[in-house]
Formats: C-alpha cells, structure tokens, sequence
C-alpha cells in the first residue's frame, strides 16, 4: 500500500489559512453557560421581551436533554460545554460600506476574498465576524423589489412581526440538545424574506467566520420565500486554526411557501478542531421546491444532516452533499426527507471520500406518512476509500407506512481504483494528475451545482492537496 | 436514560441462582454445565434493557418478546410428532432432543446438548451470553438443546430436519452445529406451533470448520398470537462456506438476529430471506455480516411482501474490519406493500474500515404494480389470484438462489403461505 496517495485537505490549514487577528473584543462572554449569560445577551441586544423568554426557556430545554447516545460518542464525550466563550462582539458597528469595517476585520476578509465576492456578485454580503455582523449591504435593486436582507439581530429589531411570526417554528428549541443551545445564545446569522412572486436573481451570500479560542458560535438564519418566490442562498464558512476545541452550532430554517424555490448551498471549511453541529431544516409547501447543496471538508466533527418536510403537495426535496474526512476528521452528515403530502418527491445524493484515517458517515432517514399517497423518493450513497485506515459507514432509515409510494436507496463503498490509475497512466498523465482526475470526477455531480467561484475554489483546493503526493 | 433502564429492568422474567440449578439437575446436567448456566444467570441478571436508541431494537418493544416466566412448563404437550421420514429431531421444552432411525444412521453425531461439556464444546463462542438481553436469557435457562457434529470430511446426503414445535408458555431451544474440516451438510431448523400464551427465546450458533459447507434453512412459521425472539450466528473458519435461508412467515410479533462471522481467509457467506406478513403481524429482521479476515464474501437477498396492517421491519449491518482486506459485501433489501395500512421500515447499514473492498447496499419499497395487475385481470384472473402471482413472482427470484434439494418445500410452503392472500390478509 502507498502511503498517502493523497494529502489531508486541511494539513496546511494553519499556512494556508490558520491565520488570526490578535483578540480585540468590546464584549467577551466569560465561559461556560448560565442564565446570567443569556440575560447578558438579550439585554445587550436590547430583544423584545418573547426573545428574552425565548432564550430563557431555550437554556432550560438545552441543559435538561441529554447528549445524543448515537454518533460519535467518543468525540461527543470530550465536547466541554463549561469551557466556551457563548457570546463575543467584535469592535465595530453595523457597517454599510466597506470603507467603514475595522482594519483588522478587514484583514480577515482580504484573506478570505469577501470583497472579491462583493465584486464578482454584487449582492448582498453579510460578513460575520465572531458573534456579530459588522458589514452587510444590500443592492439597491434587491431593497426596491422589497428582498429583505440583513442578519439576523437587525431583522428582529427592523421587522419583528415577520420574525416572531416564522422564528422556530421549522426548528423548535425542543427538537435537540444543539438547536436548544442555539436558541439560547444565538448571535448573528441571516434573516432573508423574498416578496410574492419575487425572484432574486443573484444568489445571496455571507460568510461566517469565528476567531476566538474557545468561542462558539451560533448563528442563525431564517429564509422565506413567500408564493411563488425564489432565492438562492449561499454560506461558506472557515477558521483559524486554535489549540482548543471551538464549538459550531448554528440553526437553519427555510420556508417555502407555495411555489417557492429555495436552493441553499454550503461549503463548510472550519478548521480541524472544530465541533460543527448544525441543526438545518426546510418546509416546503404545495408546489415548492427546497435544495440543500452542502460540501464539507473542514471541522474535527460534522454532524449535519439537512432536512426538508415536504407539507404540500407536489414538493419536491432535494440533498445534493459531499464530504471528505482527513485524519482526525470525521464528517456525520446525511439529509432527511419527510414525506407528509401526497404526489411529493425526493432525491438525495451523497458523496464522501475517506483519506487516511479519515472517516465518513451517511446517515439519513427517508419517511413516508400514511396518506401520503404517490411519493417518490431515491437515495445515492457513494463511498470512496484512500488508504487502509479510512472508514466509511452508511446509516441510512426508511421508513414507509404508505403502499403506494416507491422508495429507492443504493449504496456503494470502494477504493480509489487501480484499473482506472493504470488505464489513466497508460494514456499519458502521471499517477497525480491520474488520481486527480478520478477524484474530481467523483465528485463532479456536486461541483456541477456550485456556482462557478465556488467550483473554481474548491477544484484549485482538491488540486492543490494532491499535488506532489506520490508515495 | 438510567432511570428508564432501571423501571424496565424489573419486568424482565424472574430467574434466580435455584431455579437454574434445579433445570439443570432436571436434565441431567454435567456440574461444568451447570456453572456454565450460573454465569450466563449472572450476565442476565445484569445485562443492559436493549436500547431503543440502536437501530436494532428500534422498532420491536422487548417486552412483547419475552415471556412471563422463563422456566418450561411441567410436562409439555405441543401435540407434534417426530416426523418419521427423513433424518429428523424432535426438540420440546423441558425434554432431552429425540430423534428418528433415519437421523441416527445418517452419519453425523447428534447429542443432547445437556450431556455436553462447555470445555469441549464451543458454546456460546458465537452467540455469548453478553450479545444481549434475549441471549443471556437462553444461555441461562434453555431448556432444551442439541448439539449436530458432522464429523470431518462427512458429505451428507439427506438434510436434517430440527423439528422445533413451541409450548404454551415459554420455550428456550438451543442448537449448537459443528461442521468439522471438509465436511458438508444440511440442516432445516423447523419452528413451528405455539399459540396465544407462547413466547421463544431460541440460539443457534453454527461453527464451519476450515473447508466445511453448511447449508441452513431457518423456517419460522408459528401459530397465530406466538410471539419470539430468534438469534442465530455463524462463525466460518478459513475457506468455509455457509448458504444461509430464512423464511419467516408465523407469529404476531417475531425479531430474529441472524448472521454470519467472516474469521477465516476466503470464506463466504451467502444468505437469502424471504417474509410475508399479514393481519397485525410485526416480523422484524436483524442481518450482520462481519468481515475479519482477507477475501471474505458475503452476499444478502432479502425479501418481504407485507399485506393488511402488517409491518416488516429489517435492519442489517455489513461491517468490514481493518484486517479483512480484498473483501466483498452485497446487501439487497426489497419490500412490497400489498395494502394502503402495511408498512415498511428498511436500514440498511455498512460500516467499512478499509479501503481494499467492494461493498454496496441497495434497497426499496414500492406498491404492487396496478398495471401488473390490470394486465392479469385482462386475461381473465380474478384479482386476488393475480396479486398472489404478483407476490410470488416477487419472491421468486430470491427463490432461485436457494439450492435445487431445498427449493420444493419452501416454494410449498410460499404457497401455502399466498392461498391466505385475499383471504382477510390481503388488501
């Protein structure tokens, strides 16, 4: 067996971007988690008082629930709640332009291209910076088609009445230990609503970011496209490389309302000694149409599994995700489809690629409510192995109470092949241009759906970690 | 979730240290078995509530499976006979094993597994009484066991029929077979009987010996109202080979764990299954295949057809180990749901450490064809008659797999099976 045929995808991540700004904070929550903490929060915030509850009630649910006993209990176990910061505000205010951003802040930004983007998409960017956003502007266009875009604090101070009517109505604090916890000491995040009949034509985008050892952080977004509406979001999101475990756990809720198309697209790159817990789900009406497109490369452990109910009839629910675990990584992602109305439809397409001692799990959970006559639904799971220590695992549940549906689920696990390496070499590339290809072709059915930065981004990425890495 | 485990921990079957002595002195036990018996009582005693939380007791409550009291009644009556065609055993609870003149000349050695020694004998290697709750039950206070030897480089001809007919009340069979270096051979194991009051806690463990051959066929086809828990494991030896099948059809409620142990290089497994459910019967289906060594096959075929408000349930596990390099897996669940109230859960689960394998999962639920049907209807079959050859048809190519010698019965008793459809079980 050759050794590393491939490199870690995050082994330079301290060169490449493990870069951090010396820690400058006007509000530093001191660590661990108590009611002080969250009154801390919503009184800084200045929240109406059903959010201040809210969080209250949302602390109580979050220290009254276990730890999950599935998944990954070894790494679950070394989770230490009592040794993070749970609320950071970074120097600087709202910020409109991008001349009025911190220097330092900035520096953060240059390095992960945020103007670049702003350039290239002319949308709407909300940059986050620890806990809160510091810059966000919106095209002139998108506030006279009546898009609302901000983060999230501003969308609970500007528009209250549309937050409080869809806040945690996809994502109750109850649903689990980590959406709890993000209920109770969320902080930044994106708040998007799209007009009736409205389509946003540029995809929207933010970028998250946490920069403190020990911090977590636990943005929120909330997305609704009303009838007929459609949008499409994007998240990408990296980090500083820090001696001490940080925890991520952000909560998702789109809603599409009947007719609506939301496309939700994420490529999660924190760095190696990150917990990324995240609690993602979607409603889709009548008619609607929810795209989850997730990619995850980074964090120490992933848990992720992104979600749609199909509530209308005729929705239809689609996961198109890919992951890659190194050494130490392991990526716990999946998607889960219900199926509660008639005539709805679902696909899910999984990618994951074990390197090293790598590990990749699927697990998804595809269900069928009696009455829900018609539906269909398939899952594709697909498995590459490099190296003797990789894992892959696939745990994926149907569960079907409704006979006339057809319910489809395929899997396949194996290694990079070595006929395709030699037919590769036989005509002419070498074995790490043979390997690249064979990757980039694995994972070309995700790639195909980014945007074309993105794609760009993540192909120079794959290339570059393979470089020079014969054995 | 201690608490949980504590308030269910009492409703587990009461079973103390006299109890099991006065068992096993009632078989006639040697005093290794009877201390091998006191371990497992330990084991039982303290072992864990099955977790609801695993997938593998995700969807049966065990509560349902166990019986009140675990200790055979005195003097079972369970009304069957031992078959007299045929190499056969008869196994009822609280009885040394019987067997007929055919099985005795038939060239293997059948013992009760009373009269053995756990020190000789390889029990609970396979299924020890730390697998679970069911297990260390049965290890504990089975009442009735045969241990098969087919002795080395024996081919035998006939199969052997385990006849394994269920009391009123609790029946605990144990079967222990080991198919020595060379040697080949069938055996049916037969669960059949029982009623309303019936509960089987039954453990199968199946040893094949370097370059043995097993053929197994695990009929499970109680009464109405019987509800148990079956579990069965092979563990293969280098380039020993197993062709397991299952036919599950009887019972209100019925959880079998079944499979296979990969240990030796370039052994295989091959395992077929076949379930139909009707009425309000729960049938839940736990497969495993582990892969511990190099150049191991294994290969699953799984089938339920599921009909009124019957639910079939199955759950399986390929695991391939770091050590087990060059390996292949194939897993293939397929469900057909004959009524808008049956229901159908399938997870199908792979857990691969290393990357020299080939290994692939697939499974589906879908409805029976209405144009299937219309088509036959068009040519003049009634309808329950053309959904009868629909599911048989289903059901066939899984058929297939099963060797020529075994096919007739078990295609019989399919059949027997589809003459209820339309009958009340159907739609």
């Amino acid at each position: 067996m050759k050794a590393n045929p491939i490199a870690d995808l995050n082994s330079d991540y301290l060169a490449k971007y493990g870069f951090h700004d010396p820690e400058d904070y006007l509000h530093k929550a001191p660590k661990g988690l108590h009611h002080e903490v969250v009154e801390m929060i919503s009184r800084y915030k200045q929240e109406p008082e059903w959010m201040r509850e809210f969080r209250h009630r949302a602390l109580d649910i979050f220290l009254s629930k276990p730890m999950p006993r599935w998944g990954d209990q070894e790494r679950l176990g070394a989770l230490d709640f009592a040794n993070i910061h749970y609320y950071i505000k970074a120097r600087g205010d709202q910020a409109r332009s991008w001349d009025d951003v911190p220097d330092n802040i900035k520096r953060t930004f240059d390095r992960l291209g945020v103007p670049e983007a702003e350039r290239k998409f002319l949308a709407g960017v909300t940059a986050q910076y620890e806990s809160e956003v510091v810059y966000h502007s919106i095209r002139a266009d998108l506030e006279k088609q009546g898009v609302l875009f901000s983060d999230m604090d501003s969308g609970l101070r500007e528009h209250p009445e549309i937050v409080r009517r869809y806040f945690a109505t996809v994502i109750p604090p109850e649903d689990n230990k980590f959406a709890a916890l993000n209920s109770a000491v969320w902080s930044g995040g994106s708040f998007i609503y799209v007009p009736p009949r409205t389509k946003v034509e540029i995809p929207l985008q933010a970028y998250f970011r946490i920069n403190a050892e020990n911090m977590g952080q636990f943005e929120r977004t909330l997305i609704i496209a009303d009838e007929g509406a459609s949008v499409h979001y994007i998240e990408g999101c990296t980090a500083p490389v820090y001696a001490t475990d940080s925890l991520h756990s952000a909560v998702v809720e789109l809603i599409a309302m009947k007719g609506a198309h939301i496309r939700y697209t994420t490529i999660q790159n924190w760095s190696t000694n990150v917990y990324n817990l995240v609690t993602k789900r979607a409603y889709a009406h009548e008619d609607a149409v929810v795209e989850w497109v997730d990619g995850n490369l980074g964090s120490k452990l992933t848990m992720k599994y992104p979600s749609v109910y199909l509530m209308g009839e005729r929705a239809h629910g689609e996961v198109l995700s890919v992951a890659f675990a190194g050494d130490g990584q392991h990526q716990d992602t999946g998607a889960k489809m219900i199926h509660a109305a008639p005539h709805t439809t679902s696909r899910i397409i999984s990618k994951s690629i074990s390197k090293g001692a790598g590990r990749c799990s699927y697990r998804g959970m595809v269900k069928v409510a009696r009455g829900a006559a018609g539906c269909r639904t398939s899952v594709e799971c697909d498995a590459l192995l490099i190296g003797e220590r990789a894992r892959s695992d696939t745990y994926p549940t149907m569960d079907i109470a409704e006979d006339d549906v057809r319910v489809e689920h395929e899997a396949r696990v194996s290694k990079l092949a070595d006929e395709q390496l030699f037919y590769l070499q036989s005509r002419g590339l070498d074995a790490d241009q043979a390997r690249l290809m064979i990757v980039n072709g694995f994972i070309e059915p995700f790639v195909r759906e980014l945007p074309m930065e993105y794609a760009v981004e993540l192909n120079r990425l794959i290339e570059l970690e393979m470089e020079g890495t014969v054995g | 979730m201690a608490d949980l485990a504590l308030a269910t921990a009492q409703d587990r079957p009461p079973i103390t240290a006299p109890d099991v002595a006065s068992l096993s002195r009632a078989l006639g036990e040697t005093e290794n078995l009877t201390r091998w018996r006191q371990r497992a009582l330990a084991v039982y005693l303290e072992a864990p509530w099955p977790d609801r939380v695993r997938h593998l007791w995700r969807f049966s409550d065990p509560a349902d499976l166990l019986p009140e009291a675990p200790l055979p009644p005195p003097d079972v009556n369970v009304g069957t006979r031992l078959p007299e065609e045929g190499p056969a055993v008869l196994i009822v609870p609280g009885q040394l094993p019987r067997w007929n003149a055919a099985a005795a000349a038939a060239g293997l050695v059948l013992s009760p597994l009373s009269h053995g020694d756990p020190t000789a004998w390889p029990l609970g290697e396979a299924v020890p009484a730390t697998h679970g709750l069911f297990e260390a039950l049965n290890a504990a206070a089975w009442s009735s066991g045969l241990c098969v030897r087919v002795p080395r480089g024996r081919k035998l001809a006939a199969p052997l029929r385990v006849v394994l007919p269920a009391a009123p009340g609790a029946s605990l069979p144990r079967l222990l077979v080991l198919v020595e270096s060379g040697a080949e051979a069938t055996i049916i194991e037969d669960h059949l009987g029982g009623g309303e009051q019936t509960r089987v806690v039954g453990v199968s463990e199946l040893f094949l010996a370097p370059n043995s051959h097993l053929r197994h066929v695990l009929v499970q086809r109680w009464e109405t109202g019987a509800a148990g828990h079956l579990t069965l494991r092979g563990r293969l030896e280098r380039d020993a080979s197993l062709f397991a099948v299952l036919a599950t059809f009887g019972g209100r409620r019925a959880k079998l764990d079944v499979g296979a142990v990969l240990d030796g290089e370039g052994s295989r497994s091959e395992m077929v299954g076949v379930t139909l459910g009707e009425g309000r019967q729960h049938l839940d289906h736990h497969t495993r295949h582990e892969h511990r060594a190099g150049r191991t096959f294994s290969n699953l075929d799984f089938r339920a057809a599921v009909s009124g408000r019957a639910r079939s349930t199955y759950t399986g596990l390929i695991r391939i180990d770091t050590g087990a390099p060059g390996s292949e897996a194939y897993q293939e669940n397929r469900n057909l749901l004959l009524s808008p109230r049956a229901h159908a859960d399938t997870i199908p689960e792979l857990e691969i450490l290393t990357d020299e394998v080939s290994c692939s999962h697939g499974a589906t639920v879908a409805p029976v064809d209405p144009e299937h049907v219309f088509y036959l209807q068009s040519r003049g079959i009634p309808a329950a008659e053309a959904l009868r050859l629909i599911v048989r048809g289903f059901l066939e190519e899984t058929l297939q797999r099963i060797p020529q010698s075994l096919r007739p019965a078990l295609e019989e008793l399919v059949a027997g099976r589809l003459n209820r459809l339309g009958r009340g079980g159907g739609r």
